[in-house]
């Protein structure tokens, strides 16, 4: 007879608590197991999904000898046969019969390789981190909405569907990506969504767009407007123009005065833009502006064999993933190789079969601040010419991991945003933010870089990019034919004399852009006498130029030191090119370090002092990896230069309150004006002249110096590389020992630098190119193919890249793997 | 000694044939099968199914640690503490050891418990 369930549990109590015992404790292992770990600002990932290998991350372990894929595979909305040779770099050659097959393809292997990178980039141009990092990146988030990134995004989509071909081609590129992203299971996501716990979402075109407006962010986002208008008004015109001169007279501009503006009439004549800003208040010091590139291209007549040379080492943030992904698109139409952005069709550095093109930074200021007049108190009316308007309200809903999101609802005016109108202490809490990239933008803009691809004459270059406009980019271009020729293209204002130089009247209509510079008024040069163009961040013109233009940082180095090189070749090759590339010579110590010795009192130092003294007087101004001069001169210069400007720091030294000097008016003082008044330092009751200065800031550097004697070592040592993961990972991140300084054309810091070193030869005969980026193709930490590239980047060396005509052409050697796609 | 066995080679083996596509805690599961089924003892349940478990994870892992020549796993091990590349297959070892142990024991206890229902 069997007893009821009660009675069962009564008589064998033991049994029944032992099972529930154990279920508990297989149930709270499980739980444990399951749920991530809060470690600060951090977050472990739960250790059961992470750590099991069937679908952990172990299963991101890759072969050691690459990547397994399958050599067929079947893709929906293919028109033809795709097929994909994998170089032994894991450079993928993509052969299609149709533009449009080959962009969703490159969708589909960029995807493969980068698509976490993908995710991370669209996310922070979203303002979308907090959704998968919770409330630290919430600030971040924040800011990003409310300078409008995804307001520009979407109207840049906007732009761009009023061309149907151009929509028709993006879109074949996201479906490609979202190919790979639908056939993926759980276990094979990349390692970083399983280390973040989250899943990769469908690709869009909005997505694309929020690339863009990324990139134009960090290239075209700067300005000093704020810093500037206290210093006129702290300063007096006088003194801010003594201090702040726009022209450095030593510079080399990208595109010299031939005369060929004579007719034009611009901006160039003074003219005050209407009210200026009074607020004051601290800022936390910049560090020098550090994002720039190189770019040239030089005529046969400079070269050993007559062919012509186009290089380019556009320096950004280095990192792994690295920013760059190589690829070769190869159509009935063009056949092009270089390197892309991870979401972006096409190839945006590289060169064709009939031409070569690269970019560096335009530079100039397409953002400014305008302060708004309120009509109510309630800041929901404000007054342009004595007429109120409304503002117009965006609700921004940001998701927060962990808890509810939040709604932030931000005011928009005719000028912009009013980015930090919920910050009531910030200086620029009633300052609306105008910025070009905010503007709808022209239909073909998106397809300027693969007309680029398509591109053959010199026509074709002018024609691709004639519709491109932010952020502005200074073009370099080369022929097989031996043209070459440079143009600075982009939307840029063409503003009144110092209009957007300082916070602008938002009362007024009259302090909006005039209009934009005309793209046939825009800086240009063809086949120039000396045989060569370039850039590198500096000024587009000289002065005289007829439009008036402004930056936060032009460069004032590289730019004189790279004319000076091109105009010294003879019979350059390319590694006359590569040398230039890794040049480590900097004008600026050049410039500064016989000031600097001139002006030191010898009397005043010890043995020491006199000893590092001597070893700064053989210094040859080049920041070699080894050398032990470049360590003291750096900490010598930079203490000299913050110590003069102390009227411009606030009582902590911390922060400034008004604008820095450029560095090369700094030392011009130096060198020329060495008891101006600004030597004079604020703490002390006697009169300092610059030799007071340059003396006591060398005794501070031989005391950090003595104090830290494992710093008195080599550059490469004092100044260590850190190539970060981008989700700032230690593990995944990678450190380097390089030589290179932002004022050398080695332009490397800690975290900026060459980002991809390529040197393309065209002649009549053939095209070649070598190049290299500091990372690898692969984004999975768990592949060799994430970081192969980066010992031959920091030994200086590089690849020659497989040009290919057909896929056969590939040697077997180097081989990695072949892929056929065909329509599903 | 023979139902020890036989509750780690049953932990393993379902693993081994079912693990690949479903949710890594049906490890588990495999341990509480293999223990409902062969365990005589807590003893011979908890270790059985810990056995079989670890070695199903450790040697899943350890093969794909060969193929990619240890790149991930030291990458990893600098993520958890600076551990070495074995560490890491030690923990993997042990997470999977842990649930088939606690599996394998619920399993055990839970027939147990069953046929003194039924008794």
């Amino acid at each position: 007879m069997r007893l009821p369930f009660e009675q069962t549990l009564y008589l064998r109590p033991m049994r029944g608590l032992w099972f529930a015992l154990s279920l508990a404790l297989t149930g709270g292992l499980v739980w444990l197991l399951h749920t991530p770990i809060p470690a600060g600002q951090q977050r472990i990932p739960a250790l059961g999904s992470f750590f099991n290998p069937f679908s952990g991350f172990w299963r991101n372990a890759e072969p050691a000898e690459g990547p397994q894929m399958p050599a067929e595979v079947r893709l929906s909305g293919l028109r033809g046969r795709v097929e994909v040779v994998y170089d032994d770099r894991l450079v993928p050659h993509i052969f299609a019969e149709h533009l449009e097959d080959a962009l969703r393809v490159q969708g589909y292997v960029t995807a493969q390789h980068r698509l976490w990178q993908m995710d991370l980039a669209a996310r922070r141009a979203a303002g979308r981190l907090s959704e998968v990092l919770g409330e630290r990146t919430l600030e971040l988030d924040r800011l990003t909405r409310r300078r409008g990134l995804p307001y520009a995004a979407e109207n840049a989509l906007r732009g761009w569907r009023r061309s149907a071909e151009g929509m028709r081609l993006l879109e074949a590129y996201c479906a490609g990506v979202n190919a790979w992203i639908e056939q993926l299971k759980p276990a094979d996501y990349p390692l970083e969504f399983k280390l973040l716990g989250y899943a990769p979402e469908p690709w869009s075109p909005l997505k694309t767009a929020l690339i863009v407006e990324n990139m134009a962010e960090t290239l075209c986002g700067g300005e000093n407007d704020q810093l500037a208008t206290a210093a006129l008004e702290a300063l007096g015109r006088a003194t801010f123009d003594q201090l702040y001169p726009e022209w450095n007279p030593r510079q080399q501009p990208i595109v010299p005065d031939t005369g060929q503006w004579r007719s034009i009439r611009g901006t160039l004549n003074p003219a005050a833009p209407p009210g200026r800003d009074k607020r004051l208040s601290a800022w936390p010091i910049e560090e020098e502006y550090i994002r720039g590139s190189n770019n040239w291209a030089v005529a046969g007549a400079r070269t050993d064999n007559g062919a012509a040379f186009l290089c380019n080492d556009p320096h950004l943030t280095l990192s792994l993933p690295s920013i760059w992904f190589q690829l070769q698109l190869h159509t009935p139409e063009m056949n092009c190789y270089g390197v892309s952005l991870q979401g972006v069709p096409g190839i945006i550095i590289g060169f064709n079969e009939h031409v070569a093109w690269g970019v560096t930074n335009g530079g100039h200021d397409v953002a400014d601040w305008y302060r708004v007049q309120w009509a109510d108190a309630g800041r929901t009316r404000y007054v342009v010419d004595g007429q109120e308007q409304p503002v117009e309200w965006r609700v921004e809903t940001i998701g927060i991991r962990g808890r509810a999101p939040l709604l932030d609802s931000v005011r928009y005016t005719r000028w912009g945003p009013m980015t930090y109108d919920h910050q009531p202490d910030h200086p620029l809490h009633d300052c609306a933010f105008r910025w070009v990239t905010h503007d709808e933008p022209d239909p073909s803009e998106m397809r300027s870089f693969l007309f680029l691809n398509l591109a053959k004459t010199y026509d074709n270059y002018r024609e691709a990019i004639a519709h491109y406009e932010a952020p502005a980019q200074n073009f370099v271009f080369a022929t097989r034919s031996g043209e070459v020729a440079i143009t600075v293209q982009g939307k840029l204002p063409a503003r009144r004399y110092e209009q957007g130089r300082f916070v602008l009247d938002g009362s007024q209509s009259a302090s909006a852009w005039p209009g934009f510079i005309p793209n046939e008024h825009l800086p240009a040069q063809r086949s120039p006498t000396r045989a060569f163009v370039f850039s590198a961040n500096q000024h587009s013109t000289p002065p005289s130029y007829p439009y008036y233009y402004t930056s936060r940082d032009f460069d004032d180095y590289r730019g004189r030191h790279l004319y000076d090189r091109l105009n010294a070749l003879q019979r350059a090759n390319a590694d006359s090119m590569a040398s230039i590339q890794q040049d480590n010579f900097s004008q600026r110590a050049a410039d500064a370090l016989p000031a600097l010795l001139r002006l030191l009192d010898r009397n005043a130092l010890n043995a020491q002092g006199q000893q590092w003294a001597a070893e700064l007087e053989r210094w040859d101004y080049r920041y070699e990896a080894t050398s032990t001069a470049a360590p003291l001169y750096e900490v010598w210069f930079d203490t000299c230069y913050l110590r003069t400007w102390d009227e411009m720091l606030d009582s902590t030294g911390e922060k400034q309150t008004l604008l820095l000097p450029e560095r090369w008016r700094f030392i011009e003082l130096l060198d020329k004006d060495p008891t101006n008044a600004f030597f004079d330092r604020q703490d002390t009751p006697q009169r300092e002249t610059a030799r007071d200065i340059v003396t006591d800031a060398f005794r501070c550097m031989q005391a950090f110096f003595e104090k830290n004697p494992e710093k008195r070592t080599m550059w490469a040592k004092f100044r260590p590389v850190s190539i970060r993961h981008l989700a700032q990972i230690e593990a995944l991140s990678r450190n380097v020992e390089v030589g290179g300084h932002n004022t050398a054309l080695n332009a490397q810091t800690r975290t900026h630098g060459p980002s991809w070193r390529v040197i393309v030869e065209l002649s009549p005969d053939t095209v070649r190119a070598r190049g290299v980026y500091p990372g690898g193709q692969s984004g999975n930490p768990g592949s060799r193919f994430y970081d192969n590239l980066l010992d031959t980047w920091a030994k200086g060396r590089y690849h020659d890249l497989f040009f290919l005509k057909t896929p056969e052409e590939l040697p077997e050697a180097h081989l990695f793997t072949r892929q056929t796609l065909l329509p599903r | 000694m023979r139902n020890f066995h036989l509750v780690h080679a049953t932990t393993f083996s379902t693993g081994l044939l079912l693990a690949a596509g479903l949710p890594w805690w049906m490890t588990a599961v495999f341990g509480a099968l293999a223990g409902w089924l062969w365990a005589k003892s807590n003893g011979q349940g908890f270790w059985g199914g810990f056995v079989g478990a670890l070695l199903l994870w450790l040697i899943f892992a350890v093969v794909r640690d060969v193929d990619n020549e240890g790149i991930l796993s030291t990458r990893m091990g600098a993520l958890f503490m600076g551990l070495p590349r074995w560490g890491v297959l030690g923990i993997t070892g042990l997470l999977g050891g842990l649930l088939g142990a606690t599996g394998a024991l619920t399993g055990y206890r839970a027939r147990v418990w069953w046929q003194a229902k039924q008794a």
